[in-house]
C-alpha cells in the first residue's frame, strides 16, 4: 500500500481535511456518505486524495443508507467509515443501534451543527445526547470529543484501531468550528510511531462448512423472545463494562487545591483551559477537568478529582442546554459539589464568558 | 508575540475570506500559531462575510472571540454588522468611499479610521486588488506577519496566475505595499475616540 505520510510534517489544514488525511494514514479503504454541513469537505477531501491511494468512495441516497452500507462493508472485511451531522446523525441513529446490537466495529465522525431539528448549519455541542445514547438501545458506543486539530488526527486513527479492536461503533464528536477552521498540527505514519494497526477481517462468508468446521456466525438484530434479548442485552453489558478502564480517557490539571473545578468537553475545553489559567494569575483557585470519552464517561476519575480537591463548586460550561450537565450528573450521582452551569447553546465559549461566571458564583 | 485577534468583514466577492487565508498561513509559516474562521452559516449567502483570524506564539485558545484587537469593516454594511467585535482596545477600520451613519459605528474603540482603499484599488491600481490592499493594511496596523512572509504566501496562492502574467505581480505587490501605507498613514491621522 502507497504510504499516506511519508515523513512526519506539519501541516495547515481544516478539521475536515484532517479528517480525510487522518482516515488515508489509518488505512481506511471506503468511506460512505451524504452530503451535509459542517461536514461536506471530509467527503471533499476524501473524494480528491482516495483515488491517488487506493481507497473508495460512495455517496449514498440518504444518511440511513451511508450508515447501513458502512454496517455492510465492516462484514465484508472492510475498515468503513462515515461522517455525517444534525439531521444526518439522527436518520443514522437506526444503524448505529444496529452496530451496536451487531459489535460491527464502525467509525463514525459526528460533526455537531445547532438543533432543534435543522437548526443551524453551523457549530454547536448540541449532540453529545444523540451520539452518546442515540437510538433504541443502551448506548454500547465509544465516544471521542476532540479540541484540537491534532486530536483529530490522533483520534481519527485510534477510532479505526479501537472500533476494530474492540468491536463496538466508535465516534469522533468534532463540531462545526472544528470542522470548518485552520490551524496547525503534525500528520505523521501511526506505524513509524509504534502505532499497530488494527487488522481488519471479514465477519461473515468465512471459510469452511458450517457444523464441521466452524461453529455458523450469528450476527443477530432481531430478537422473537423477550427473554432472548434479556439475555443478549445483559451480556453486551457485561461486555461493554469489563472494557470501560481500558477505554477511559481525561484531562485534568490545577484539581489538587481547587475551590471550583470547570468541567468542559471538545473545543469548549481550550476556553476552559485559558480560564483556569486566567483565574490561578488572579489568586482564584480554579481546577479543571475534561472528559476525552464521554462514552465511556471517566466518573471514577472526576469523583477522585472533586474528593482531593474538596472543591465547593463545579461550573459545567458547554455549547447546549445541558445535555453535558445530564451525561455528567448521571455519572456521579450521590456527589453533594454544587453544580453550576454555564449554558450557551449554539455560540461559541471563549475564556471572558468562564472567568465572568465564576466570579459571579464564587 | 501575544495574542492578535483580527476580524475582516465585507461582502461575499470581495476576497474577505481568501485575504484571511493568506495571512493565517503566512503566519503560519512564520511558525506561529495560527487560527482562521470563516463564519459559513446562511447569513453568508447574501450576508456579510467575516473571517476570524488568531495569531499568536503561544496556543491559541477558542477559536472565535467576542472582542477583536483589530476590526476591518470592508463594505457598507459591514460596519454596523462588525461593531459588535470592538472595545476600548480594538482599532475600528472602514473605507472612506461610503457614507457611514455615526450610530452605525461602535460605541467603543481605540481608534476608529476611515482608510480610502476602494477608491485607491479602483483609481490607483485595479479593482480586483482591493483585499490585497486590505491585507497589507493588515500589516501595517498589526505586523502579524512580515512583509516578506505575505508575499511569499501571495507566491503561493497565486503563483501559477503571476506565471502567466507577470503584471499581476507587481501590481499585487505593490497593492501590498500601498495599503501598508496607507494603514501605517491613517493610523498617524486616524480620528481617535
Amino acid at each position: 500500500m502507497l504510504k499516506v505520510v511519508e515523513e512526519t510534517k506539519k501541516a495547515f489544514l481544516t478539521g475536515n481535511e484532517t479528517i480525510a488525511w487522518a482516515a488515508l494514514a489509518a488505512g481506511a479503504d471506503i468511506m460512505f456518505g451524504y452530503p451535509i454541513t459542517p461536514q461536506n469537505e471530509v467527503m471533499h477531501y476524501w473524494t480528491r486524495l482516495a483515488p491517488k491511494y487506493g481507497r473508495d468512495f460512495l455517496q449514498t441516497e440518504d444518511e440511513i443508507s451511508a450508515g447501513f452500507t458502512v454496517c455492510g462493508a465492516v462484514q465484508a472485511g472492510k475498515k468503513a467509515f462515515t461522517a455525517t451531522a444534525g439531521p444526518g446523525n439522527v436518520l443514522m441513529q437506526e444503524p448505529f443501534g444496529m452496530a451496536e446490537a451487531m459489535r460491527l466495529p464502525i467509525f463514525a465522525v459526528i460533526q455537531q451543527r445547532g438543533g432543534p431539528s435543522s437548526g443551524t448549519v453551523v457549530y454547536s455541542q448540541q449532540e453529545v445526547a444523540l451520539t452518546t445514547y442515540g437510538g433504541n438501545g443502551e448506548g454500547f458506543r465509544i465516544v471521542y470529543s476532540t479540541a484540537t486539530h491534532q486530536e483529530i488526527y490522533d483520534y481519527t486513527i485510534k477510532g479505526f484501531n479501537v472500533a476494530w479492536k474492540y468491536r463496538w461503533p466508535t465516534f469522533l464528536l468534532g463540531d462545526g468550528y472544528q470542522a470548518k477552521m485552520r490551524e496547525p498540527l503534525e500528520m505523521y505514519d501511526p506505524e513509524e510511531r509504534g502505532i499497530k494497526l488494527e487488522p481488519t477481517y471479514p465477519l461473515v462468508g468465512l471459510p469452511g462448512k458450517i457444523g464441521e468446521d466452524r461453529e455458523p456466525q450469528h450476527l443477530c438484530n432481531i430478537y422473537s423472545l423477550e427473554e432472548e434479548l434479556y439475555d443478549v442485552v445483559t451480556r453486551l453489558a457485561a461486555e461493554y463494562e469489563k472494557i470501560v478502564p481500558e477505554l477511559i480517557e481525561w484531562q485534568e490539571h490545577s484539581c489538587e487545591d481547587a475551590d471550583i473545578i470547570i468541567l468542559t468537553h471538545g473545543i469548549v475545553s481550550r476556553a476552559a483551559d485559558d480560564a483556569v489559567k486566567a483565574l490561578r494569575a488572579q489568586g482564584i483557585k480554579a481546577g479543571y477537568f475534561r472528559p476525552i470519552t464521554l462514552r465511556p464517561y471517566p466518573a471514577q476519575q472526576l469523583r477522585e478529582a472533586i474528593a482531593k480537591s474538596g472543591a465547593k463548586k463545579l461550573l459545567i460550561a458547554e455549547s447546549s442546554y445541558g445535555q453535558f450537565e445530564r451525561l455528567t450528573k448521571q455519572e456521579i450521582y450521590g456527589e453533594t459539589i454544587k453544580i453550576e452551569t454555564l449554558y450557551m447553546p449554539g455560540v461559541g465559549i471563549v475564556d471572558y464568558d468562564i472567568i465572568n461566571k465564576v466570579k459571579s458564583v464564587l | 508575540m501575544a495574542l492578535v485577534r483580527i476580524a475582516l468583514a465585507g461582502e461575499g466577492g470581495q476576497g474577505v475570506q481568501s485575504v484571511a487565508e493568506i495571512l493565517a498561513e503566512a503566519a503560519y509559516n512564520e511558525n506561529k500559531q495560527a487560527i482562521y474562521i470563516p463564519n459559513f452559516g446562511l447569513e453568508q449567502r447574501g450576508g456579510v462575510s467575516i473571517a476570524f483570524i488568531q495569531v499568536s506564539d503561544s496556543r491559541i485558545g477558542a477559536p472565535k472571540f467576542n472582542k477583536a484587537d483589530v476590526v476591518i469593516a470592508m463594505s457598507h454594511r459591514a460596519v454596523a454588522r462588525t461593531a459588535t467585535y470592538s472595545d476600548k482596545n480594538t482599532l475600528f477600520v472602514y473605507d472612506d468611499g461610503f457614507d457611514v451613519d455615526p450610530e452605525d459605528l461602535p460605541k467603543e474603540a481605540k481608534q476608529i479610521i476611515a482608510m480610502p482603499a476602494i477608491n485607491t484599488a479602483n483609481n490607483e491600481l485595479h479593482p480586483r486588488v482591493f483585499n490585497i490592499i486590505i491585507m497589507g493594511a493588515v500589516i501595517g496596523l498589526t505586523n502579524v506577519v512580515s512583509f516578506e512572509a505575505a508575499k511569499e504566501a501571495l507566491e503561493h496562492k497565486l503563483g501559477s496566475k503571476f506565471e502567466k502574467n507577470p503584471d499581476l505581480r507587481e501590481l499585487n505587490f505593490k497593492a501590498l505595499e500601498i495599503g501598508k501605507q496607507l494603514a501605517e498613514n491613517a493610523l498617524k491621522e486616524g480620528v481617535a475616540r
